[in-house]
């Protein structure tokens, strides 16, 4: 699903890579952590997966196709393939729940019909059920980062990247999320979470990849946060 | 494609920034204004060119017993002066035609012209008679541009008072007219200017009052054209008002001014029509579109890269 080959991505202005050859590869429906402390690239990999940043060296590989010679107008088609989530949840303040989540299949021309059916099966998968008319702001965090990852897998994406998801939530609250995310994980969709949460890391017991420096050190396939000896 | 966010956007796009839509559309109501002006001249001056230039003749006035220049020192111009001159006349390579005004139809065409309601005046007016008219020659030419030649073999001939050109007397009329000419196109360029900036500028303020939905239209994978299309929409209407009010002013002033003022009043010179108006209007209109979708164009593609 996803595949890296010698990949380096060193950002302008700077001497020292981001990521430093690191290849890889994610098969379809894996459930993938991405550890380490900050600046060891892990956002960096996000960016190349949804084609944010382009490699320096090497390819970039996502459902078969290279995406750094992807031409400019079909990106938009490939990141409806990936739905994203992120540690400050990033809904729309002036939008209720069922507006955000609709938000995301308006933007791409999906015809009305087709949003009226899917987004209350989407708040009905993630736990939000007869919540669609509150405001963000009148939900708690758990339920907040609950409408984003229903606006990540409305479209039913084959990856859902999530981005430090359980960052600003409570130990509790974390357990939830990440259970939902399991879920998703379950129906076939490709997880990978960067994350500093050892907690959740060592609980779920899935394949951990830690990156430092720019270099994969560890890729465990039922691995925890730390090294273990 | 559904558009409904398009349309909401654009209509809180404009409601978001009314002070700069204002402005924007103001800006360019008026840039344009100037140059729909300047063109307006332009044509202005071109007719009153091609008028004048059919007409353009030089008049050679003669000797009469009150004529004071050094080729009259002997009083009214004589026959045999007048054979010489009229030599001349027929022989010149410059000259097309010619024909001699006498003395009784410069008396009329001036009766016809000095009219006036004062009484004194029309008095002094009537006091003229026709012996204190000079004979002339009017001279038509082959080449307007041409008349250096003969005016400066006529006018040393014995019995020549003076000899006028057409061209000097517009001289200053051309003058002036290509002063507000350049004028209004200089003042309407900075004006131009003005405007670019200015569309770039709400651009900009656009892009980030609504940085949020743009990521994650981006994220979610919405094509640049959707997420670009608010914002082209936006600077459409803009420069739709600013092309409709440009357009209405320089209809009303081909209206009050050309049609309702000069053209009745005056009819020395061929004045611009209608034609002409819409020739303006076409021209504002295609650049007041440049002047938004460019800006737009380029600053959309800088801030929305997808």
């Amino acid at each position: 699903m996803i595949r890296f080959e010698n990949v380096t991505k060193t950002y302008a202005g700077q001497s020292r890579a981001a990521l430093d050859d690191v290849s890889l590869e994610v098969e379809k429906g894996e459930f993938v952590f991405l550890v380490g402390a900050s600046g060891s690239g892990k956002s960096t990999f996000l960016r190349l997966v949804l084609r944010e940043a382009r490699p320096t060296h090497g390819k970039v590989y996502v459902a078969g196709k290279e995406i750094n010679r992807l031409a400019g107008w079909k990106v938009p088609g490939l990141r409806r393939q990936i739905g994203t989530v992120f540690q400050d949840f990033r809904l729309l303040p002036n939008k209720t729940v069922t507006e955000n989540v609709a938000f995301a299949l308006q933007v791409i021309g999906k015809p009305r019909s087709h949003i009226n059916k899917v987004v209350p099966e989407t708040l009905e998968l993630v736990g939000l059920e007869g919540k669609g008319n509150r405001m963000p702001d009148e939900l708690s965090g758990g339920e907040q980062q609950r409408v984003a990852i229903a606006r990540a897998f409305v479209n039913r994406p084959m990856i859902l990247i999530a981005d430090e998801p359980t960052g600003n939530l409570d130990p509790n609250t974390s357990v939830g999320i990440m259970k939902l995310l399991d879920r998703i994980n379950r129906t076939g969709t490709t997880v990978i979470m960067a994350t500093h949460d050892a907690g959740i890391v060592d609980q779920m017991r899935k394949r951990v990849i830690e990156l430092s420096g720019g270099h994969i050190v560890r890729d465990q396939s039922r691995g925890v946060y730390g090294y273990q000896h | 494609m559904q558009l409904t966010y398009v349309f909401s956007e654009l209509g809180n796009g404009l409601k978001r920034n009314v002070s700069m839509s204002i402005a924007v559309i103001v800006t360019i109501f008026v840039s344009l204004t100037l140059v729909g002006m300047g063109l307006l001249l332009n044509a202005q001056a071109q007719k009153a060119e091609e008028y004048w230039g059919s007409k353009l003749q030089i008049t050679v006035f003669l000797c009469n017993q009150n004529s004071t220049t050094a080729n009259c020192l002997n009083g009214e111009v004589t026959g045999p002066q007048k054979d010489e001159i009229e030599k001349v006349l027929e022989t010149h390579p410059e000259v097309a035609s010619w024909r001699l005004q006498s003395k009784q139809e410069a008396y009329q065409k001036w009766k016809s012209a000095y009219v006036s309601n004062d009484e004194t005046e029309q008095r002094v007016y009537e006091s003229i008679k026709a012996s204190d008219m000079q004979e002339s020659y009017w001279v038509q030419l082959k080449n307007p541009e041409k008349f250096m030649g003969i005016k400066s073999q006529v006018s040393g001939l014995e019995g020549v008072n003076t000899v006028r050109d057409l061209r000097e007397v517009l001289k200053p009329i051309y003058f002036w007219m290509n002063v507000m000419k350049w004028g209004a196109i200089g003042i309407a360029g900075f004006l131009v200017v003005a405007a670019v900036l200015q569309v770039g500028n709400t651009i900009r303020l656009a892009a980030f009052a609504r940085r949020r939905e743009i990521g994650i239209m981006r994220l979610v994978g919405a094509s640049s054209l959707y997420i670009q299309l608010p914002f082209l929409m936006e600077s459409l209407v803009a420069a739709f008002i600013g092309v409709a009010l440009a357009g209405g002013a320089l209809v009303a002033f081909m209206y009050f001014v050309i049609y309702e003022r000069l053209r009745p009043t005056s009819n020395i010179v061929a004045w611009i029509d209608w034609a002409d108006g819409v020739w303006a209007l076409g021209w504002i209109a295609l650049i007041g579109l440049l002047l938004t979708l460019v800006p737009t164009l380029v600053m959309t593609r800088k801030y929305l890269k997808v």
